[in-house]
């Protein structure tokens, strides 16, 4: 399957460290478009501007977390199918299962290699096409 | 301490007059009436003291100090214990990468003297790959933080523990069983509003129950869902 390389990307996460990491791995894997937002609550406006093909995000973010993120993006009709992918540290059965509740695409959790994240996507535009495609 | 009652100067005049009289024994007693007045305002003043010390203990039950030198403070040094292997791991796997990078560019350099082609091109590329050499040499070194950062780690877990032992002392002085102080419990909607706003990575023996261990785990659960 071809995954559009072109496509608009926000990292959300509040480290920058993280997000550094994330990027080189998203261009690694020959993606080239990126923003960036510290919080959920300065990616929230971001994401309502339309823009974004695929969000990632960290969820224990200190203003608005990623989880609060995706309920948002999910409530709104015009944003609620934009891939979203959790990248996170948190790792309890209840997280994890909340998450999907939500809505999640994907999950990852930390520390984690460039192959998890290269399969995630690949799943996620996979299902993303299949749902296009009727 | 500072003793708030007046020394009785009559007491002090009759200590004079026996010592200037020569009467020895006279002035030991009243010198011992004098330090004794002293001694058993000390006393009582101690003895309320650590009366207030077990009442302040007593609310405290309720509160919180008892709690968390049972629980919180074990909690922060095992935290910072994974701190410290969780930085170390990755210091590690830092050094083994850039270490093979570097082999990979001594064999490339040892491939170049061989081949036969442009010599300008050659040295071009043998350029760039000591800028590479550089750049790795750099990150090498800059997982020396390690060393820092876990000494720095290692001296506040140190200072934590004895806080801990100060706290559990001054606790079992005061007459309070730190055996019986109770464990820890949230209810099942604080715990899940804890989960809820993120609680990080799970490291200590308690937050680990009903954590997964690994990203195979997350995919089966999700994938028993069709995520």
């Amino acid at each position: 399957m071809q995954i559009n390389r072109d496509m608009n990307i926000l990292v959300v996460d509040d480290f920058s460290t993280m997000r550094r990491i994330v990027k080189n791995l998203l261009k690694e894997l020959g993606f080239h478009k990126f923003d960036e937002a510290d919080d959920g609550a300065t990616a929230w406006p971001m994401v309502q501007s339309g823009k974004y093909d695929f969000i990632v995000s960290d969820w224990n973010m200190p203003e608005m977390t990623g989880l609060d993120l995706l309920k948002h993006v999910r409530a709104d009709a015009n944003l609620q199918n934009t891939p979203f992918l959790l990248i996170t540290a948190e790792a309890k059965r209840s997280q994890i299962l909340e998450a999907a509740q939500a809505g999640v695409d994907g999950y990852i959790v930390k520390p984690f290699t460039a192959a998890t994240l290269n399969g995630k996507i690949h799943k996620i535009f996979e299902r993303v096409a299949e749902r296009e495609n009727g | 301490m500072v003793c708030s009652s007046q020394i009785d100067v009559h007491l002090v005049q009759k200590l004079l007059d026996a010592l200037n009289a020569g009467e020895q024994e006279t002035a030991t007693r009243l010198l011992d009436e004098l330090t004794k007045l002293r001694e058993s305002e000390l006393y009582q003043k101690v003895s309320g003291l650590t009366q207030n010390l077990h009442e302040t203990l007593d609310q405290l039950v309720d509160n919180r100090l008892l709690l968390q030198t049972k629980h919180d403070l074990p909690d922060m040094t095992e935290r910072l214990e994974s701190v410290i292997g969780m930085t170390e791991e990755a210091s590690s796997k830092t050094l083994q990468s850039s270490e093979r990078g570097l082999n990979l560019i001594e064999s490339i350099e040892n491939m170049l003297s061989d081949l036969k082609v442009d010599e300008v091109k050659i040295e071009a590329v043998k350029g760039l790959l000591a800028n590479l050499s550089t750049e790795l040499t750099n990150i090498m070194l800059a997982q020396s933080f390690q060393d820092l950062t876990g000494q720095v780690l290692n001296r506040v877990m140190l200072t934590t523990s004895l806080l801990e032992q100060s706290l559990i002392q001054l606790i079992a002085e005061s007459g309070h069983d730190y055996d019986a102080i109770p464990d820890k419990e949230l209810s099942e909607d604080a715990q899940k509003q804890e989960e809820m706003k993120g609680i990080g990575p799970n490291v200590t023996q308690k937050s680990k129950q009903d954590s997964v261990d690994s990203q195979s785990d997350v995919d089966d659960l999700l994938g028993e869902l069709g995520i």
